[in-house]
């Protein structure tokens, strides 16, 4: 009997580890029902807190649905959603294995670690998913018809940037590998620091000029601005920080490296701990 | 007492003197361990001071996406629309005051939680019941914890967020405010011990945090007045501690209306959760755990 290529087995496997993981993710989902019913409450309390505010500064106590502002604030609000995600959920399961003491047994099973890790963000990806098709129904019932354009580019746009974060999902657990409890920290201190310097819910000419000028050297800014621009079918003023055509390099751009390069660094810093003998300390 | 009705009155009060004392000795060991459980969760912050530093920012944060929300919105006008629509021109002060009192609660709800699940999930909460002090104790100190680290914090975002933002942070009577927020804590944490009881049921503390600061920031009206809520859900809003403690608050410093357009009777309010909300608390919590132990056990999560 002919065995497959080596490299086939090899893929074979890794796929096959990810679908395990995938699923084990998925059955553990399913063993806290609370969660899903807790994270659509959730949404809807955050929808509900941002338009209360927002009417606060209404002049006839009705968001007009044509409102620019919705725009921002419900892209904005939907690339947020997914954005947390893939930037922090590496971050957290590593430090979650680290906690229970389950870290060490998973670096010597011989299954793939790569697989693994992502398997971790695809089962909160599919949920996001729901939540923000859900989040943007309910914004639409509460503020009106959203301008919505440019639908295919739009989620290309979505895309590159998920893939861009994921990246930074690696350099972060790479973070949280060396640093350990104060990972936690440095991932809030920069979830802020991403929500303002990338003006995640408001336009960016909200923001100070020398804030602005941050925003400008962050490429995840680009990612913002081009996606909420596009589905606003560029209304005048946006983008804000370039043309769209460079707005989209840049985008694609942090999709390529950034996944690379933050693999790159988790890579070395799970070799530093294992060779350092640190990977279970906490 | 009851034991010696024949003896004078003079005897009677001595003997009620020795009683109250040794009342005060059984007590003691119950502070200790609320010192001690204090003290430890205060040195083990101390060795993070990252987390102080998030826990100052995270408010003003919390402000500043409503107000550049509004500035961009309402534009140059956002003063006149807003004090149209609450009362007072100084949106930024409304929103920080908010957001301040609102990580007080936050923190109340979240160290209280975040503590029976630790507890959990590193396997410490069965040897935490077999030990002679009874959990309430250790409770106690970490809701001693917790009031200090958020009203500390709570007290820096405000006095620091007010500078940056250029509002006057000592404007209105301070003195006020702070009896509405002092009060107003002690039935919060009573509050906390219904979400703990909570937690040990459904065991999720992340999830139940999670829903919970928002449904809390919801209802006290933290970037809004509470009128622009739906009726039955304003009255869900006044049943609820916090929102009398932002509403004073607010009120205080800001001079727009309380509530009951007396600051005296606002306060009122807030002396009754103290009485009812703390009793309750410790009712649920007490009947959560006994439920618990009397079935799966309180290992189990």
């Amino acid at each position: 009997m002919k065995h497959p290529p080596r490299r086939l087995r090899y893929l074979k496997a890794e796929l096959d580890t990810f679908f395990a993981m995938t699923h084990k993710e998925l059955v553990i989902m399913t063993r806290y029902p609370i969660e899903f019913i807790a994270s659509f409450g959730q949404i809807f309390l955050i929808i509900a807190m941002i338009t209360l505010a927002g009417l606060t500064f209404s002049q006839t106590g009705q968001e007009s649905g044509e409102n620019l502002i919705s725009g921002v604030v419900v892209y904005g609000f939907v690339l947020f959603m997914f954005v947390s995600d893939t930037m922090w959920t590496l971050g957290y399961e590593v430090r979650q294995e680290q906690v229970q003491g389950t870290i060490e047994q998973l670096y010597l099973s011989p299954a793939n670690k790569f697989a693994n890790l992502i398997s971790r963000v695809v089962t909160v990806l599919l949920w996001t998913g729901l939540l923000s098709l859900a989040g943007v129904a309910l914004m639409i019932a509460l503020l009106g018809q959203l301008p919505f354009y440019n639908g295919l580019l739009g989620l290309y746009l979505l895309i590159m940037a998920l893939l861009g974060t994921f990246g930074m999902g690696f350099a972060f657990a790479a973070l949280t590998l060396r640093i350990k409890e104060a990972a936690q920290t440095v991932a809030i201190l920069l979830q802020f620091v991403f929500m303002i310097v990338c003006a995640i819910f408001f336009p960016f000419t909200t923001l100070p000029p020398a804030i602005r000028m941050i925003s400008r050297v962050i490429p995840f800014s680009y990612a913002v601005d081009a996606f909420r621009s596009t589905l606003m079918g560029y209304p005048e003023g946006f983008p804000e920080l370039a043309p769209i055509e460079v707005e989209i390099f840049i985008v694609t751009a942090f999709a390529i490296l950034m996944p690379i390069t933050g693999y790159y660094l988790y890579r070395r810093a799970e070799n530093h701990a294992r060779s350092m003998g640190s990977l279970s300390e906490y | 007492m009851y034991l010696l009705p024949k003896l004078g009155a003079p005897y009677q009060k001595i003997l009620t003197k020795h009683e109250a004392n040794k009342r005060i000795m059984k007590l003691r060991p119950g502070f200790s361990v609320i010192l001690a459980s204090s003290k430890t969760r205060l040195l083990t912050l101390s060795r993070y001071p990252g987390e102080l530093l998030i826990d100052i920012i995270t408010p003003i944060v919390f402000a500043l996406i409503p107000i550049l929300i509004g500035k961009a919105s309402a534009g140059s006008g956002a003063e006149t629309i807003f004090a149209r629509n609450t009362g007072t021109e100084n949106y930024i002060s409304y929103m920080l005051i908010g957001s301040c009192i609102f990580s007080i609660v936050f923190f109340a709800f979240w160290n209280v939680a975040y503590w029976l699940r630790s507890e959990m999930e590193t396997g410490t909460i069965e040897a935490l019941y077999l030990s002679p002090s009874h959990r309430i104790w250790v409770a106690g100190g970490i809701s001693l914890y917790s009031l200090i680290r958020s009203i500390f914090s709570a007290a820096i975002a405000y006095i620091l967020g007010s500078f940056l933002f250029g509002v006057n942070p000592f404007q209105g009577n301070i003195v006020l405010a702070l009896l509405f927020i002092i009060i107003g804590i002690i039935p919060l944490y009573g509050m906390t011990l219904i979400f703990g009881a909570m937690v040990l049921r459904v065991k999720q503390a992340n999830t139940l945090v999670n829903l919970m600061q928002w449904i809390v920031s919801f209802l006290m009206g933290v970037f809004f007045p509470i009128a622009m809520l739906p009726a039955f859900l304003r009255v869900l809003a006044l049943l609820f501690p916090p929102t009398w403690m932002n509403i004073g608050a607010r009120a205080s410093i800001l001079g727009i209306e309380y509530f009951f357009t007396e600051w005296y009777l606002d306060l009122a309010v807030l002396w009754g959760f103290t009485i009812f909300a703390p009793l309750f608390g410790y009712w649920a919590f007490r009947s959560a755990e006994n439920k618990i132990r009397s079935n799966e056990g309180v290992g189990t999560f």
